[in-house]
């Protein structure tokens, strides 16, 4: 049987792509629908601008956890680096200055090491250990800032405008998902990650050190959210956070699993995610131009996850995971 | 393979069985006394009044928490379920007396059941379905609530908690008596056994005539249903209800079925191990409480010894079936 | 004719291991290959064939031997990538494919640097590489295509290039003397698609040599050039299939080390003699398995089905415990039918058990001999009243069973995992043994185990056919068939080719 795709070109080419990228039907239902709907305040450049600045928001979370979750793990601690690391600013600026803000790459890169470590040799399993990582870093940021926010001055240009309408965290942005996605594209290590999300045995028996990339994925993870927390950092307030809501865990998630990379891994990394993100942010604003109340979109957001991850199970079922 | 020596002792094993049995009790009596030194007040009648309070409500949650993790799932809704089914209670005792009761406890046992199917026959895994749940459980609570607090003053609904018998609070026998069921049905029920072979290798398990899909749902329906009826017992001790219920409480949580000696692989362990896994957890807790040390200093010591009782709870040696991932 | 003139391009000499100073899985074994042939390794399962083969590509290390290179002793590689520089690689028989990725992707898995700068990947470039590698080995696909996408045996095929890719690559030539591996390649093909490997195999024997491990006699009478036999760890066996004409006969009794006769046995009732019928299976068909299986099975009877690897004979009887579903045909258990796609438990409450040698499926490792009895025997073990576990009566239970069975242990409350194979099967068949089914399913019961279990466990296995159970029988051991089975049905390409008693089953091996 000759499986030879010679000609991928033309309507037959925007089917396959459609195929493997369901979300794209989903983005465009979504701009009808609330286009249609709320036509001006939706079309407009206002709400462009936040549009554009929630995706940075999420976008620059979703990175980390997108590459972990090709292995089929799950990297939760994200959101620990970023209060941590805003805490840590606010000590260490008024110490040694601007370079200050290369503490959250650096904590980025450990915290990624010490659970790549735990994980591959402790045998724990990721979801529990990067939760925990998180809780604990929370516990920290808390217990350094003493219970409030923290405002840290003098990193204003991160924000200051450069584009009208644009948002230049946006801006900022854009190098950093270009590095996450050449990473996993065109470097060995995607290929890697996919083949231990997909096969770890295999891997293994093809002779792949599978505990030191399984490691490599969690510190790339880890320094992509420090070197994302820099902007996010001014880009959410300019101050250290003290609140810990549990939706902004559970948010990147929904993001990864839409843009379409599973759970089980194997597939998909953060050039999916870019679509997930979008769609998700698109889904928000537009529910947010309505009146519904924000519990309620919390809510929508819970039943996403789970519809995301029903329909993605469906679909290529490429391995027969006994599920937990 | 011709195996022509006879069978290796089992010593090892033996040797490491009791690490994981003793090591909890060993805790607890460390625990308690460096409490204890630090705070003479500690072990004084009213500070055992106030850990009952702490502890009780909690038990009941950890012991339908234990039945998931030993069947070797996850359940991230337990919290949020308990909050609604507070709420429930704080809502209606108005209109329908003490029938909030059975009511909050169907809700309860139904969001268990959707669980179940969602594992089961939709295949979710245990904790992103629980955890998507708890999230839409929780818009629900706060829609429904519109963030307020509630007083719940029914003096019948409130007696069922804090009722004093033989000097502690009757939530306290709730508690017992819960714990010792559960037990009871995991050690000595073929119900029990069942369950945990499903979570020793569930591939056995379904060859051993067990219905493994039944079994889940049920199990994950009991969870709930726990959950729920920890929810009731809480607003009914406390009195009120906001949105604060249960905050962070996942993490205690598990760091108490975990540090009981129920091992997340599942198959091992069981309610009898969680109740030293609670009194661990909560007496630190209390006990870091009467230090003056604030909530969040508490998650992190408990995010570390959760990670430590993982790691020593976990079996070394030969090839686990569940995929650590 | 194999061309024995030069030297070969691999060559060890008495290879010995032992794992853990208890399990002797090989006992001074010599191999050698010489270039462009097909050289076939065969033994029974646990004759330490998978042991010399990881020793060849360096994922265990020899106590003993020597690995000549022309003439010079060289060392045993210490991983896969010095067995790949050695000429040597290997293609496993199962789980080393990676489903979702690209074919040029898994090609180049572990062998990147070949396409790689500082930056990255040079994708153009692979890709190119990869085309080649393609056409060199007439493999039918596209590089672009997912490996889940391909089919089995195109999947074998791109494997068997990696293996050989893998091999130029870290040695950086072009066209060497290569040995690849394979092991069990064909098993889980379709009937038709294993001429066409074996033809593109044997077109690709210009190139290299291959070292081949099967269990499948039509395949080693057509295929080998030379064949090793391997039996408990030595090489008891060697024959040129080119030179003396080798019979299957020959080569059986190589493997099993006896000749194959009927022993005396207990005869169940006749086949076709009257007795009730217990299972009926009509017309049973899954596509590219097994087509239009049909039998009665009587009570007290035991019947065998048997075959060369791929026969059908394993996916039949999953099928009859409800581990697989069929596409069409009727099954009738003791009378009524059974529903398609029942779940294993439901056919159990219908008197349908099964058990096979694969203890990581069957037991629970982390708990004691008693637990694993009473959980497929909950009423035995429960109180009158309320159904409360006795545990005493558990513990009686365990301990009248390990004595039925002889099974070595401490204890009853000895955990699964310390025990060793042999017990831990016995286990597995006590608990059956007291479940006491209407029919019982047994798949490979006596897998890896020394031949005293064995015994024991024929013992416990006739005893319970006396008593009435009926017993269907799918292995590779033949002295099994002749000890368990009243009448067997011979199998091959999916269909049943013949019914033969069991004294005939000698006569088999001649055809």
């Amino acid at each position: 049987m000759n499986h030879s795709h010679t000609k991928r070109s033309g309507l037959r080419g925007v089917w396959e792509a459609t195929k493997n990228y369901p979300v794209i039907l989903i983005v465009i239902g979504l701009v009808v629908i609330f286009s249609t709907l709320y036509t001006k305040l939706f079309l407009s450049p206002v709400n462009l601008t936040a549009t554009l600045r929630q995706f940075v928001t999420l976008m620059l979370f979703s990175i980390g956890p997108s590459i972990v979750m090709l292995l089929g793990s799950m990297d939760l601690s994200f959101i620990g680096i970023w209060m941590l690391g805003s805490v840590l600013l606010w000590i260490l600026t008024p110490v040694i200055g601007p370079p200050a803000l290369l503490v959250f790459p650096l904590l980025g890169l450990a915290t990624g090491f010490i659970a790549g470590v735990v994980h591959t040799k402790g045998r724990i399993p990721s979801f529990i250990l990067t939760l925990s990582i998180l809780i604990t870093y929370w516990g920290l940021t808390v217990v350094l800032s003493g219970g409030y926010p923290r405002p840290v001055k003098g990193y204003g240009f991160i924000t200051a405008s450069v584009l009208p309408r644009v948002p230049t965290p946006f801006l900022w942005s854009i190098p950093i998902i270009l590095a996450a996605i050449i990473v996993v594209l065109r470097t060995r290590l995607g290929i890697y990650f996919w083949a231990i999300g997909s096969n770890e045995e295999g891997t293994r028996l093809a002779g792949i050190d599978v505990d030191r990339y399984k490691t490599i994925a969690f510190m790339l993870s880890g320094t992509f959210t420090g070197i994302g927390s820099i902007i996010l950092f001014e880009h959410l307030g300019g101050s250290a956070p003290v609140e810990f809501n549990m939706n902004n865990v559970v948010r990147p998630l929904v993001a990864i699993i839409l843009g379409g990379t599973p759970l089980v891994g194997g597939t998909g990394g953060p050039h999916r995610t870019i679509l997930g993100v979008f769609t998700f942010s698109i889904l928000y604003r537009g529910l947010y131009l309505s009146s519904l109340r924000p519990e309620v979109i919390d809510l929508v957001v819970g039943l996403v996850l789970i519809l995301s991850v029903v329909i993605n199970s469906r679909g290529a079922r490429m391995k027969g995971v006994d599920v937990t | 393979m011709s195996e022509p020596c006879a069978s290796p002792t089992p010593a090892r094993a033996r040797k490491q069985l009791k690490a994981t049995t003793i090591m909890p009790f060993v805790t607890v009596v460390v625990v308690v006394g460096i409490f204890q030194i630090l705070n003479p007040s500690f072990l004084s009648y009213h500070g055992i009044v106030t850990i009952v309070y702490a502890m009780s409500y909690f038990l009941i949650a950890a012991c339908g928490l234990t039945l998931v993790i030993m069947m070797g799932s996850f359940d991230f809704s337990v919290v949020a379920v308990m909050k609604l089914s507070a709420l429930l209670c704080v809502l209606f005792i108005g209109k329908l007396g003490l029938l909030v009761i059975p009511l909050a406890l169907a809700v309860s046992a139904a969001i268990g059941f959707i669980n179940g199917v969602l594992f089961t026959k939709l295949k979710v895994p245990s904790f992103i379905a629980t955890l998507g749940i708890s999230v839409v459980l929780d818009g629900i609570s706060l829609l429904s609530s519109k963030g307020f607090l509630h007083l719940l003053e029914d003096e019948r609904f409130r007696s069922i908690s804090v009722t004093f018998i033989a000097g502690l609070p009757s939530i306290f026998y709730w508690a017992l008596g819960v714990w010792l069921l559960c037990t009871v049905v995991s050690v000595a029920t073929p119900f029990g056994r069942r369950v945990f072979a499903i979570g020793g290798n569930p591939r056995a398990a379904a060859l051993s005539s067990i219905n493994v899909d039944r079994h889940r749902i049920i199990v994950f329906v009991l969870s709930s249903l726990l959950a729920g009826l920890a929810g009731v017992l809480y607003v009914s001790q406390q009195g009120g209800w906001s949105m604060e219920i249960g905050g962070q409480m996942m993490i205690p949580l598990f760091a108490s079925v975990v540090a009981g000696g129920t091992s997340l692989r599942g198959g091992t362990g069981g309610p009898q191990r969680t109740l030293l896994g609670v009194i661990i957890i909560t007496w630190i807790q209390s006990g870091l409480l009467m230090m003056g040390l604030g909530r969040e200093i508490q998650f992190v010591i408990l995010g570390v010894i959760a990670i430590l009782m993982a790691v020593a709870t976990t079996e070394r040696g030969k090839l686990t079936r569940l995929m650590v991932k | 004719m194999v061309d024995k003139t030069g030297a070969p391009i691999l060559r060890v000499k008495n290879v010995s291991k032992t794992f853990g100073g208890v399990v002797c899985a090989l006992d001074d074994v010599s191999l050698e290959v010489y270039p462009n042939e097909i050289v076939g390794v065969v033994g029974e399962n646990g004759a330490g064939k998978t042991t010399l083969m990881k020793i060849l590509v360096g994922i265990h290390a020899p106590d003993r031997g020597e690995w000549e290179h022309n003439g010079v002793v060289v060392p045993f590689p210490r991983n896969p990538q010095e067995a790949a520089r050695k000429g040597i690689s290997i293609v496993y028989q199962e789980k080393g494919v990676i489903p979702s990725l690209k074919v040029y992707q898994f090609l180049f898995l572990g062998n990147e640097e070949k396409h790689e700068r500082r930056w990255g990947l040079q994708i153009g470039k692979m890709k190119q590489h990869a085309r080649e590698i393609l056409e060199e080995f007439h493999v039918q696909c596209d590089i672009e295509d997912f490996m889940y996408d391909l089919p089995l045996s195109t999947q074998k095929m791109v494997e068997i290039s990696k293996a050989v890719l893998r091999i130029r690559l870290e040695q950086n030539r072009d066209t060497t003397d290569s040995v690849i591996i394979l092991d069990e390649p064909t098993a889980p093909l379709t009937i038709e698609e294993r001429r066409g490997m074996l033809g593109e195999i044997l077109r690709m024997k210009s190139n290299t040599s291959f070292v081949y491990v099967t269990h499948i006699m039509q395949e080693v009478m057509e295929y080998m050039d030379e064949v090793v036999v391997l039996r408990d760890g030595k090489r008891v066996g060697y024959f040129d299939m080119s030179a003396q004409k080798a019979t299957e006969d020959d080569l059986s009794r190589a493997i099993v080390g006896r000749e194959i006769l009927a022993q005396p046995h207990e005869k169940g009732p006749h086949m076709d003699e009257g007795g009730e019928v217990v299972l009926s299976a009509q017309d049973l068909t899954t596509r590219g398995c097994y087509y239009d299986i049909s039998f009665d099975l009587h009570r007290g009877e035991c019947i065998g089905l048997f075959g060369p690897a791929g026969s059908g004979k394993s996916e039949i009887i999953k099928t009859i415990a409800g581990l697989r579903s069929n596409d069409s045909g009727k099954l009738l258990l003791q009378g009524r039918e059974a529903k398609q796609n029942e779940p294993a438990h439901k056919r159990l409450s219908r008197g349908v058990g099964y058990f096979s040698g694969d203890t990581a499926n069957e037991l629970l490792h982390d708990w004691p001999i008693t637990k694993n009895i009473s959980i497929l025997n909950i009423s035995k073990v429960v109180g009158k009243f309320l159904r409360f576990l006795r545990f005493k009566a558990e513990k009686a239970l365990a301990a009248r069973i390990v004595e039925q069975l002889r099974i070595t242990t401490p204890d009853v409350n000895t955990l699964i995992s310390s025990l060793s194979g042999g017990s831990k099967q016995k286990v597995t068949v006590g608990k059956w043994f007291e479940k006491n089914p209407a029919i019982l399913l047994l798949e490979d019961p006596t897998i890896g185990i020394d031949v005293g279990s064995r015994e024991d466990i024929y013992q416990a296995v006739l005893s319970m056919k006396r008593k009435g159970m009926s017993m269907i029988l799918v292995s590779d051991d033949l002295k099994e068939y002749s000890t368990l089975c009243d009448g067997v049905l011979l199998m091959r390409q999916g269909r049943v080719t013949e019914r033969i008693s069991v004294e005939q089953i000698s006569e088999v091996l001649k055809s």
